[in-house]
């Protein structure tokens, strides 16, 4: 469904003539990444920070344009599909939302309607039901009139899930979904993103630094580090105690856990820089 | 020391007029440098116009030795050396001078403070209205010593004000909007003349109503609804420049055809007046009073 | 009819009958009692008419630009806030109204003398400089080649008020003192206009201005939630923010030009619309035009009648409402 073609994104570089001079050592970008996401699978980027998680995914979503190769969507090439007609087919969820005004949790996921009405069209009828159903789906409808500031970051991140949804687009990306939430809420969001998953056949490309979220939520994994992809494949394939070695210099145990019915790692210890 | 080893009596004489010199030195300490100053200035700076033709006008003028940056009257200033304003005065070049009278304006306390500091007495300029011309006039005669001319040229300029008061006595005044600013060709920002100052003493030496006589201020910002409701029957319009081309003089006078309910619109009484001695509390008021006579009176004074 | 559709009808016939109370109520208040039915009596040719000209030539242009000036730096100030993500954003913060007062003072303290097609120097050059700061900014803000950052705009915006600022004072330093009273004058701010012409100047740029704001309100939903949410519910965030910016900035411009820098419309009328209505910008921009026409105008008529017969410059009104809106902001949120 969602395709990278060795995908490179470097700040500051329009051309490939500023690709060979270098990146800001700073900001990280991605290098020669390609991946593939088919249709009702659950994706994860996995990486530390600085890994060019972030950057990838807004290159996957069309909010960046690589700087080389191209991303393409059922085939179309990303950058030629007109922005609203993206907007109702890819959906992204950030890491954080801060409101600049007071606008009420119905108005945010409201919101996500937008791509859908034309330049002057006000919300009709459809739209409210479209929006309440995602409400639903995210647990929120309770939230509806209040103000989305004085939510909790828990209840924040569901509803911002919920306008996207309203979006009703086949893909959802999210970043770091559970970065700066309580353990509670973190496997809520997941358990949430796999039945949207099951339930709705939603596509799901999730970047996260969290090892067992992403062991227990993700299908497949694509490995970065420092811009780099370090390997991709099945969960049980990819997610090794090499691979974490290689991308956190961490000794970890990984294993099957039979009572959980998924993979579980447990970080052990940090090894040394070579 | 005295030398009156000779004589006993001539000697206690000498004495006590040593002691009491010395005594009186001693008590008048530091009163002695005015009392030194009381010769008469002889280096004079001016920060002030109006004083500065003043001077010229006392037989001083030769003791003038710097003048403010506005100052264009007499032409003999032209060729002395500038030393700011109101806002900018420039103290160095002042006491560059060595000026022994600064003549300053009231307000300038800093500068008075500072001249004071470095031993340099002030002449302290307050203008105020009409009467405060002449007031000026004289005490600066006793301050330079020349008080009979002083006497002379305020007595002058009083008489022709009589004299341009009492011939227009006759006629009735009329109401007069007295216009010291406004935004060129527009009707914004009009800034008249108040009931107060010596613009609005000229207007009554003239034979003129002020229709805002009742505001006790030297100016103020109007509405044109203000102008529309006080109906003056002539507007006077102050200019600090040279007389200009006839073609700006039309279209200035022109701005004002909108408010063809004003009587002077209507009658075609908008007069506009050009010169620098306008906005200058000087000696030549009697010239501005001439002026405003002649546009409010013009079959008493000629054209 | 949907939640939006109601309250934006709503709320625009109720600000704006308000609106419309106070054009046709404020010609009729002022210092001088006047005479309605002599004002309107055609028997009475209108040249000779004090009454009809009082209200016609001297009051209506007036309310008429309060009104034009107080919804465009209402509209003007939701925009600035939407685009800086900041609630404390005013049309002023981005220097345009610097720049306005730079050409102001310039034309005179020079006494500039020329008149284009009914626009005296002092608004035009007014007017342009208005747009020099825009250039300026803007093209500060695209110096580095990442597009559009909303905070090097910032950054800009506050250089150049500085820099400016201190031009204009060196001006006003090194100028006439008669010329002094004139540039006070003008800087605090005075709808006094004294004819239509003016007013006809200001509505090209204010329309152009407003026609753009019609096209945003969605988008500065959008953008409160963050630059990247936006770009990914389809809006084209660099495009947006250079509309929302340049017709910002186009209807300060105008505003300014027309009636000086006018403080605190473009802060506390967005602040009580967004109390009143809400956060959805459909219904804060075309709210905020009209309450701030029918604000300003009302803040015209106290500076008109507070000190008879002199009349204060409608910016000192404006102040000082709004030392103690900001007091009462700062004691709410406690």
């Amino acid at each position: 469904m969602l395709k990278a073609d060795s995908v490179t994104y470097i700040h500051g570089a329009r051309t490939t003539d500023d690709l060979a001079k270098g990146s800001r050592a700073d900001v990280p970008g991605v290098r020669d990444v390609s991946l593939t996401v088919e249709r009702g699978a659950i994706i994860g980027l996995l990486g530390p920070n600085g890994s060019g998680k972030t950057t990838l995914l807004r290159v996957l979503a069309g909010v960046l344009a690589p700087t080389a190769g191209r991303v393409t969507l059922d085939g179309v090439n990303l950058a030629s599909i007109a922005r609203r007609e993206r907007a109702r087919r890819i959906a992204v969820v950030p890491q954080e939302t801060h409101l600049a005004f007071d606008f009420s949790v119905r108005e945010v996921v409201l919101m996500g309607r937008y791509p859908h009405l034309g330049a002057f069209e006000l919300e009709g009828p459809h739209d409210l039901v479209v929006a309440r159903d995602a409400l639903a789906a995210t647990g929120t409808e309770h939230l509806e009139h209040r103000p989305f500031a004085t939510l909790s970051g828990g209840e924040k991140q569901r509803v911002v899930i919920a306008s996207a949804l309203a979006q009703q687009a086949d893909l959802l990306l999210l970043d770091e979904p559970t970065a700066s939430l309580d353990l509670g809420y973190q496997l809520a969001i997941a358990s949430l993103v796999a039945r949207l998953n099951r339930e709705r056949g939603l596509t799901v490309v999730v970047a996260t630094h969290d090892l067992n979220f992403a062991a227990g939520l993700c299908g497949s994994l694509v490995l970065l580090r420092g811009g780099t992809m370090l390997g991709s494949g099945p969960t049980a394939e990819t997610l090794t105690a090499a691979s974490i070695q290689a991308l956190y210099d961490v000794d970890a145990r990984v294993w099957f856990d039979q009572g959980a019915g998924r993979i579980a790692v447990l970080p052990i210890e940090k090894t040394r820089h070579v | 020391m005295i030398g009156c080893l000779d004589s006993r009596s001539l000697c206690r004489g000498r004495i006590l007029a040593a002691v009491f010199v010395i005594a009186l030195v001693a008590a008048t300490g530091d009163r002695i440098a005015p009392i030194a100053a009381q010769r008469p200035p002889q280096r004079i700076v001016s920060l002030v116009p109006s004083v500065t033709e003043m001077l010229f006008l006392i037989d001083a003028g030769a003791r003038v030795v710097g003048v403010s940056s506005f100052d264009h009257f007499p032409a003999d200033v032209d060729r002395l050396p500038r030393v700011g304003a109101l806002m900018d005065p420039d103290i160095e070049k002042i006491l560059s001078l060595r000026p022994d009278l600064v003549i300053t304006y009231g307000s300038q306390q800093d500068l008075a403070t500072r001249l004071a500091k470095a031993s340099v007495p002030v002449f302290s300029y307050r203008h105020g209205s009409l009467g405060d011309i002449t007031v000026t006039l004289r005490e600066l005669g006793r301050r330079l010593g020349s008080t009979s001319q002083a006497e002379n040229v305020a007595g002058r300029i009083e008489r022709s004000l009589d004299d341009i008061r009492r011939r227009v006595s006759i006629e009735a005044r009329p109401r007069v909007l007295l216009v010291i600013g406004r935004e060129p060709r527009s009707l914004r920002a009009i800034n008249v003349g108040g009931g107060y100052g010596f613009l609005h003493d000229l207007l009554e030496v003239a034979g003129g109503t002020n229709v805002f006589a009742d505001v006790k201020r030297e100016s103020l910002l109007v509405s044109t609804e203000t102008i529309l409701s006080r109906a003056p029957d002539v507007i006077l319009e102050l200019h600090y420049t040279d007389t200009p081309s006839p073609t700006f003089v039309e279209r200035e006078r022109a701005t004002w055809s909108v408010l063809s309910a004003v009587p002077a619109v209507k009658h075609g009484r908008v007069e506009l007046l050009f010169g620098e001695e306008l906005v200058l509390p000087g000696p030549r008021v009697v010239v501005t009073a001439a002026a405003f006579a002649r546009v409010l009176h013009p079959s008493l004074m000629g054209r | 009819m949907s939640d939006v559709r109601r309250r934006l009808f709503g709320w625009t016939a109720l600000l704006g009958a308000v609106a419309l109370a106070a054009i046709v109520g404020a010609p009729l208040v002022g210092t001088t009692r006047i005479n309605l039915a002599r004002a309107f009596d055609s028997a009475v040719p209108f040249a000779d008419n004090v009454d009809a000209q009082i209200l016609f030539i001297a009051r209506l242009p007036r309310v008429l630009a309060a009104a034009l000036v107080g919804a465009a730096l209402a509209a003007a100030g939701v925009v600035f806030q939407a685009l800086l993500r900041n609630p404390l954003a005013t049309p002023f913060t981005l220097g345009v109204s610097a720049g306005a007062a730079l050409g102001a003072v310039l034309a005179i303290s020079l006494k500039l003398q020329v008149s284009l097609w009914g626009v005296s120097a002092v608004t035009g050059a007014s007017f342009a400089g208005s747009l020099g700061a825009v250039a300026i900014v803007y093209a500060l803000a695209r110096a580095r080649h990442q597009g559009f950052s909303t905070n090097v705009l910032l950054l800009a915006g506050v250089t150049l008020n500085s820099f400016f600022s201190a031009l204009i004072l060196f001006v006003q330093y090194i100028a006439d003192p008669n010329e002094t009273v004139q540039t006070l004058r003008w800087l605090m701010g005075d709808l006094g206009v004294a004819g239509y012409g003016p007013i006809l100047a200001a509505l090209p740029p204010t329309i152009a201005a407003f026609v753009a704001f019609a096209w945003l309100p969605k988008t500065m939903n959008l953008l409160s939630l963050g630059a990247d949410a936006a770009e990914s519910r389809g809006v084209d965030v660099a495009r947006a923010q250079r509309v929302a910016f340049f017709a910002a900035s186009l209807a300060t411009g105008a505003a300014v030009s027309l009636g000086g820098p006018i403080g605190f419309i473009g802060i506390i009328v967005p602040h009580l619309v967004r109390l009143l209505v809400g956060a959805d910008h459909r219904i804060v921009l075309p709210a905020a035009a009209l309450l701030g026409a029918a604000f300003l105008i009302g803040c015209d008529v106290v500076a008109r009648l507070v000190m008879a017969p002199v009349e204060l410059p409608v910016g000192i009104i404006t102040s000082m409402i709004g030392g103690p809106f900001f007091l009462w902001l700062l004691v709410r949120q406690r």
